[in-house]
């Protein structure tokens, strides 16, 4: 899962990212109003940690402005303001969520998943797909029954076709999802990661679009 | 015995000094006229006396020379026996009186100064039964000269003054009562300004009106303009208070989120100790940066703030806060309510009710405003565990007990209570009939 990391503080950034990271996040950051604005309205991203207080900017207007734009990307606004004020107002602009700082890890992760995973239409915390089950809570998979184990990058790939499961994920969508907005994405390194993900989930399979991208399949025919 | 202190002293109402000073002022005037008309009166009768007398001395000189009197037939008044009007000539021996003295004299008792030879001078005297006379008298001058005494009682004098003076006091003083009634008139016209300004600045302490009108009479448009720079500069610093706690929320958040975020890293904080402390930290920073916001309250709000949009604004925030939960929240506020609030406080009291509500629930919160005898009443209701009365009185006490003060459950209770404290309102717990905890928070209409 994509997340555009907004927040102007350099030391809480950092210590964000590399939390969320752990938990298999993948990144974008803006400090700014005006790069936060840029981002979200060029960029795909399934969720936004949203600080209010920004230079260049208010949050609650970069989230006005977004929304105004057409973007329904989900927001999750994470601000040291906490009087129902601000947090009317927020919702106002448009927020789905909003957390007050300072905030527990795992709070904020059980709520950006869960953000997430209202967003993309999942009602149900728990999705399955054949012998695949997926708990958008817990970010964990099981396989027929029982945990499976993924690294990283895997658990970015699957989640995002677990979501779309028996849809077309496009290559490009695919690339963003799991990479970082400026890191070097070898055009192997998809498929060498598709290729372990079919072994380690058969019989359920990734089926290969020519020239679209790919999709995950329930059914072994 | 520790020495009594002196009462202060009393604040005499404008109207009442204006009502003396100008009952003092046609009272004096009143006195000052009525002594000067019966100086006048007391004149201009003595006058009329003193020509009718003189008249008779010039017909008395006339006989005299004549050698007419000793068979004068006096005329009224002269004639009566009793009433005091006489006369009486003397020349040498030769005494003549009217027929009303009877033989008897009149005794010359005070002379007046005889300014003015072969004219009548006044002077006082007293009759045979020792009435009190005015008289006139002429010394006519020859060998042996006469004296002509011509006499009048006291009480033709004072008779018709006393009359006439009796009648005088009534006319001033029914003109006195006029006068008065129409400057109490005047003085409650004058100060009619000053208690629609008192009416203006109830409302404005009321949240019915934002400031006080400006369009006032010359006197009091300064007083006017002062007041309200002093609304507004109460409005600003409660601003700056407000946007000062907010600073201060930021500055102290952002690096406690840092450290709890540096902190969820075992090998940074292997036993979890550092953590609790960030955790009690956080808790306190909350704790005080609420207490310092309700400081920063005015207690009263300017202009009313409309209830149902704000319910209905929270309603949606809530319900996208509790999304994984699923809460129904049921509102039922009228359209036409609205307290004398400000929008953020009402905000905070309102908020902190329906998200303890929406926290305890199991599935279903329900908001309910009406209009009461003692004020507007807003009801938070769940289904939830609810509260036993104990509970409720140390959840509502934590909130007294300021720097004790741990928060836990239902944390914004007491803040709630405190902020409805300041409007004049209240907030008590009680059972609803959903099953769980019900507050009912009273603000003023």
């Amino acid at each position: 899962m994509k997340i555009l990391l907004v927040e102007d503080d350099t030391a809480l950034a950092t210590e964000l990212a590399k939390v969320l990271r752990a938990e298999n996040f993948v990144l974008d950051r803006a400090a700014t109003g005006e790069d936060a604005q840029h981002l979200g309205e060029t960029e795909g991203y399934d969720a936004v940690v949203l600080d209010l207080g920004l230079p260049k900017g208010d949050g609650v207007s970069v989230l006005r402005a977004w929304r105004a734009a057409g973007r329904t990307l989900p927001v999750l606004v994470l601000t040291a303001r906490d009087g129902w004020s601000d947090k009317v107002a927020a919702f106002k602009a448009g927020a789905d969520d909003y957390l007050v700082k300072p905030v527990r890890v795992e709070e904020l992760v059980i709520r950006l998943r869960a953000l997430v995973r209202r967003s993309q239409g999942g009602g149900a915390s728990r999705i399955a797909c054949g012998p695949l089950s997926f708990d958008t809570g817990l970010g964990a998979f099981e396989h027929e029954g029982l945990p499976l184990k993924l690294t990283g990058l895997e658990w970015r790939v699957l989640s995002c076709l677990m979501l779309n499961r028996d849809a077309v994920v496009p290559r490009p969508h695919l690339i963003e999802r799991v990479y970082e907005g400026d890191a070097d994405v070898d055009s192997n390194s998809v498929e060498v990661i598709i290729t372990r993900l079919r072994r380690k989930i058969a019989p359920a399979r990734i089926e290969s679009v020519r020239g679209h991208g790919y999709r995950l399949h329930a059914d072994p025919a | 015995m520790p020495p009594t202190k002196k009462p202060p002293p009393p604040h005499r109402s404008l109207r009442t000094r204006l009502l003396a000073a100008a009952a003092v002022l046609v009272l004096a005037a009143l006195v000052v006229a009525g002594l000067a008309i019966g100086v006048i009166l007391h004149r201009f009768v003595r006058g009329q006396i003193e020509g009718h007398l003189d008249a008779q001395i010039v017909a008395l000189r006339a006989g005299l020379e004549a050698g007419l009197l000793s068979q004068n037939r006096d005329a009224p008044p002269f004639d009566r026996d009793g009433p005091g009007w006489a006369w009486e000539v003397r020349r040498g021996s030769e005494t003549f009186v009217s027929d009303s003295l009877r033989g008897g004299h009149i005794t010359v008792t005070a002379p007046g100064p005889d300014d003015d030879p072969g004219h009548p001078h006044p002077a006082d005297g007293t009759g045979p039964r020792g009435e009190r006379l005015i008289l006139r008298v002429l010394t006519v001058p020859g060998t042996p000269p006469a004296t002509i005494v011509a006499a009048a009682p006291q009480a033709a004098l004072y008779g018709p003054l006393r009359e006439a003076l009796t009648s005088l006091a009534l006319a001033l003083g029914i003109l006195g009562l006029c006068l008065i009634a129409g400057l109490a008139l005047q003085v409650r016209l004058g100060l009619a300004p000053l208690r629609r300004l008192r009416a203006d600045l109830a409302a404005v302490r009321a949240g019915r009106r934002e400031r006080v009108p400006e369009e006032q009479p010359a006197e009091i448009k300064p007083l006017v303009t002062e007041l309200n720079a002093l609304l507004d500069q109460n409005a600003q610093n409660l601003e700056r208070a407000r946007g000062h706690v907010a600073n201060l929320a930021h500055a102290l958040k952002t690096p406690l989120a840092t450290l709890s975020m540096a902190l969820a890293d075992p090998a940074r904080d292997p036993d979890g100790a550092l953590r609790l402390q960030v955790d009690d930290m956080d808790r306190r920073v909350r704790h005080h940066l609420r207490r310092a916001r309700a400081a920063a309250l005015a207690g009263s709000a300017r202009g009313r703030t409309q209830l149902a949009p704000r319910v209905s604004d929270l309603h949606d925030a809530l319900v996208r806060l509790y999304a994984e939960k699923g809460v129904a929240i049921d509102l039922a506020v009228p359209d036409d309510l609205s307290v004398p609030c400000e929008g953020q406080d009402l905000d905070e009291m309102l908020g902190n009710l329906v998200d303890n509500a929406c926290r305890w629930c199991r599935t279903r919160v329900r908001v309910t405003a009406a209009s009461r005898a003692g004020g507007i009443v807003v009801r938070v209701e769940d289904d939830g565990p609810g509260l036993d009365d104990a509970a409720a009185e140390a959840v509502m006490a934590r909130g007294r007990r300021l720097d004790e003060g741990v928060p836990g459950h239902g944390f914004g209770l007491p803040i709630t209570l405190e902020l409805a404290e300041l409007y004049g309102g209240g907030l008590t717990l009680g059972r609803s009939e959903l099953g769980g905890l019900e507050a009912e928070l009273t603000l003023p209409a």
